[in-house]
């Protein structure tokens, strides 16, 4: 019931994509506005939208999923995210009409279906959206979700100086997103600290999986073999 | 409060139907969704499914949500929500999405994904519910190889990431990093390297970067 409900004091954070600005700006400016959340715009490259230490939000529209010519770099940017990301979300934006359009009835295709149900079985949640306000209400819904699971994002967004070399360093490891980077940032004292601490304390630092963590770990320890490369 | 008594269990687990068949709740006996199944997809009407429509496989299957449904109100909450509570089952939710209902969409999934963790697909009549349904049992029998969103978990090399890391030392180009690397093979050794170590490397200047990128405090200690 509503009683039930924890009080709204913390305000949630999600992070944007700088390049994803130009596609919709209402999104950002519905977040911030309608919904009270704290949006900051990052160059996260993989993905559209970060709401969580583990959830990415990718958007896109109900013409681009349904299109076969869109299936190669979609395909490629889930399974990026599935590499740093422990939750991928994908939200089917219904195209906008421009003035005067009539607005087209969606041609539901096999091909859309398919897409669908590779996407269901590949772990990805998938939400339906009307438009840009609707998508807005999902990412703050999706944050507050993450929230009452106590994943949702805690450290300061804006990285300077020192921090920003570091940042560039951390986002090179296998398996890291921006969010863990950012947390990895803020939470170990040096570089050398990150590098020297235990699979449990990196894990616990950079707000990962266990698995994740390991594979940091290995790869900080690896034997570098030239001949290899 | 107890919830009304339903007949039976309300979902019967371990339903799995042969390949290229899906096990269908008697109740959906001509209509629509399975006579759009012609040519595709065989059913297996059965009885006994409780909260079940279909049955794609031995861990996934179907419940629907028609217009009407939507549109009545918040009955179809409960039986969602019993679902639930019954089984593990994946359970896939088809919600007749038509003009008349779409205004209850949004509560619909703010119930089924955020409340319940489901997964929830948007269909515009039965016939859709058909092609999907359909499509949703032809991949459950495909191998998970052939999912081109699945991530392949290839055993990948480690030097490339490893040089990229040195690489990203300010002041170490792919020469240095590599010069760096045959003395100190692993980031963990390299950051642990005394200045003297890394001056014998590669020079006074990049052992000095190379200390202070590691060094520096970047964090008030907690």
């Amino acid at each position: 019931g509503q009683g039930a409900r924890p009080p709204l004091s913390q305000p949630v954070c999600v992070l944007a994509d700088s390049r994803g600005i130009a596609g919709g700006p209402e999104v950002l400016s519905c977040l911030r506005l309608r919904h009270g959340v704290t949006a900051q715009v990052c160059s996260l490259g993989a993905c559209d939208f970060i709401v969580s230490n583990r959830m990415a939000v990718e958007r896109q529209t109900l013409s681009e999923i349904s299109s076969s010519v869109n299936r190669g770099r979609l395909a490629e940017r889930v399974r990026a995210l599935q590499g740093s990301f422990d939750r991928v979300c994908l939200i089917v934006e219904k195209d906008r009409t421009k003035p005067g359009e009539v607005s087209r009835v969606f041609q539901r295709s096999r091909y859309y279906d398919s897409t669908l149900a590779a996407l269901i079985r590949a772990g990805t949640r998938l939400l339906f959206s009307s438009g840009p306000e609707d998508t807005a209400a999902l990412l703050a819904e999706l944050a507050r979700v993450e929230q009452r699971k106590s994943n949702a994002i805690a450290v300061p967004t804006e990285v300077k100086g020192q921090r920003h070399q570091a940042l560039q360093f951390y986002l090179t490891l296998p398996g890291v997103s921006y969010i863990a980077a950012l947390n990895m940032c803020h939470r170990f004292s040096s570089v050398w600290h990150l590098v020297n601490s235990a699979v449990e304390e990196l894990a616990a630092g950079a707000c990962v999986s266990r698995p994740r963590a390991e594979e940091i770990f290995r790869c900080l320890r690896y034997a570098f073999h030239p001949d290899l490369l | 409060l107890m919830a009304a008594p339903m007949e039976g269990t309300p979902v019967r687990i371990g339903a799995a139907p042969p390949y290229g068949h899906v096990i269908v709740n008697e109740r959906w006996r001509g209509s629509a969704i399975v006579q759009g199944f012609q040519g595709k997809l065989k059913a297996i009407f059965e009885e006994g499914l409780g909260l079940v429509d279909f049955h794609l496989s031995d861990h996934s299957c179907v419940l629907y949500v028609s217009e009407s449904g939507l549109v009545a109100g918040n009955g179809y909450r409960r039986k969602l929500f019993q679902f639930r509570k019954a089984s593990k089952l994946h359970g896939i939710i088809v919600v007749e999405k038509t003009r008349l209902s779409e205004q209850y969409f949004p509560a619909v999934q703010k119930f089924v994904v955020f409340e319940l963790g489901l997964t929830l697909l948007p269909v515009a009549s039965q016939s859709e519910a058909s092609q999907l349904i359909a499509q949703l049992v032809h991949d459950e029998s495909k191998e998970e190889s052939r999912n081109p969103f699945l991530r392949k978990k290839a055993a990948k090399l480690c030097e490339p990431v490893v040089l990229a890391l040195v690489q990203q030392i300010p002041g170490v180009g792919r020469v240095k990093a590599l010069a760096l690397l045959r003395h100190f093979p692993s980031i963990h050794q390299l950051s642990n390297a005394t200045a003297q170590q890394l001056e014998a490397a590669v020079g006074a200047a990049a052992a000095q970067s190379v200390r202070g990128f590691f060094h520096t405090s970047l964090a008030p200690p907690r």
